[in-house]
């Protein structure tokens, strides 16, 4: 495999100041950005658009955009300290999102088992599920608790919803359920977490 | 719609968050987060609790050509390249030429002083024209060799400050960085956190006029209770102003 980028001196800035010279104008930092975090970027861009050179387009406009909103970035807010990943992750799926958008939904016509249509690129596997990532996450963000207040319509609807990029009749096409109880899913689901999250101390 | 309630905000920011707003809402959504820092409060904050979940998505390596094209896009241009920029050449090619771009310009211009309120909103339009001011309350924070190392501010009527590090701040040994607002008519009072770096954004309980209007001073303090009631030695001081 051919280097992504010419051979970098060793920068070992952390990812927030990295950010911070961005918006001073400085390149060399955004290339330590993308070294840094652009196979995880594009994994997220991939698995919502199911489309290499559509995630890839996703990446580049995420990438021209983070140079040019750098300054916006917020280390802490509301006292919570805001990861520099989080924001970067933001930045993409917002993109990742608005691209899903102008597809038209393409994907509303061959929208099938979650599994079945999507490979990882790299290895040739079948991907991970929406709903088995969700698991993996929420085993590692130690929020197992609050995710298990959340019962099965709603973990399975939010997860579709995060990873996939889809719509609330998307969702409700893929799960095979009415609109309205989707919509209230995801509207219940998201306030269970957010009290659950806060009363556990996990937030941020 | 009505955007005045802390919930629907808070609803609103979730459903953006998550991927579920779209369309026009959406669009809506995104003008109110670029003049509103107690939505852009309540989407961080959104993104702090959905974001970490996208790290069990399995890494994928992109083209080389990404990064090609992103540094394209985003290298600055060394001196002089500009009048060479490619994009000229496409104008002329497909005639455009500086007549093309005078006119287009002109037009731009009319339609900005004509009907600005196509493109921006109200209050934008005002602080572009100079009818408003944007009134806010701002204090720069100095250590005791006059080093300035935070800037806060606060837009009048907000609900957030805003601490902007201006100089790389050392964490302390032991405690936490608190900013305290000292009013002419009353006790002292904790505003937020201070981070060592960075901006950060901080909600307050009530709007900058009922908390700052009588605050002329800002210290910062280092704090080790986790609700302070009197400040200690000060580390940084400045005075706070209005601005109008």
């Amino acid at each position: 495999m051919a280097p992504i980028l010419p051979p970098m001196p060793p920068d070992s800035r952390p990812l927030e100041q990295l950010i911070a010279a961005c918006a001073q104008g400085d390149h060399a930092a955004l290339a330590q950005v993308y070294e840094r975090t652009h196979m995880h970027l594009f994994g997220v861009a991939a698995r919502m658009l199911r489309h290499e050179a559509a995630a890839e387009d996703v990446l580049q406009e995420a990438f021209v955009s983070i140079w040019k909103s750098a300054a916006s970035y917020r280390t802490v807010v509301n006292g919570q300290a805001l990861q520099p990943m989080t924001w970067l992750i933001a930045i993409v799926r917002n993109k990742a999102l608005d691209a899903l958008r102008v597809q038209g939904r393409r994907r509303e016509a061959h929208l099938g088992d979650d599994t079945a249509d999507f490979t990882d690129a790299a290895s040739g596997r079948a991907a991970p599920s929406a709903m088995d990532m969700l698991s993996s996450a929420t085993a590692a963000m130690h929020i197992e608790v609050c995710m298990n207040t959340l019962d099965s319509g709603q973990r399975q609807s939010l997860a579709l919803a995060y990873y996939q990029g889809l719509s609330h009749s998307e969702v409700a096409a893929q799960m095979g359920a009415p609109l309205g109880s989707v919509k209230a899913w995801i509207r219940r689901g998201l306030a269970k977490l957010k009290t659950c999250l806060a009363s556990h101390g996990t937030e941020g | 719609m009505k955007y005045a309630h802390p919930e629907l905000i808070d609803h609103l920011a979730s459903a953006y968050v998550l991927g579920t707003l779209a369309g026009p809402a959406r669009r809506r959504f995104e003008r109110l987060q670029r003049d509103r820092a107690d939505v852009q409060l309540a989407v961080a904050e959104w993104q702090a609790r959905l974001g970490p979940l996208s790290h069990a998505v399995p890494p994928q390596r992109p083209s080389p050509k990404v990064w090609a094209a992103i540094a394209a896009r985003t290298r600055p241009m060394p001196p002089g390249a500009q009048a060479r920029a490619p994009w000229a050449g496409w104008l002329r090619a497909t005639g455009f030429g500086a007549a093309g771009l005078i006119v287009g310009a002109l037009a731009t211009t009319t339609l900005l002083l004509g009907a600005p309120g196509l493109l921006f909103t109200a209050d934008q339009v005002a602080l572009r024209t100079g009818e408003k001011l944007p009134a806010s309350y701002v204090g720069l924070l100095t250590d005791a060799q006059g080093n300035g190392k935070l800037l806060v501010s606060s837009l009048r009527h907000g609900r957030t400050a805003m601490l902007k590090v201006i100089d790389p701040i050392t964490p302390p040994a032991t405690g936490r960085l608190v900013l305290w607002a000292l009013p002419t008519d009353g006790p002292a009072f904790v505003l937020a956190n201070v981070p060592t770096s960075g901006t950060a954004l901080a909600p307050m309980p009530d709007t900058s006029e009922r908390l700052l209007s009588k605050v002329t001073r800002l210290v910062v303090t280092v704090e080790t209770d986790a609700a302070p009631q009197t400040p200690g030695t000060a580390l940084y001081s400045g005075n706070c102003a209005k601005l109008w």
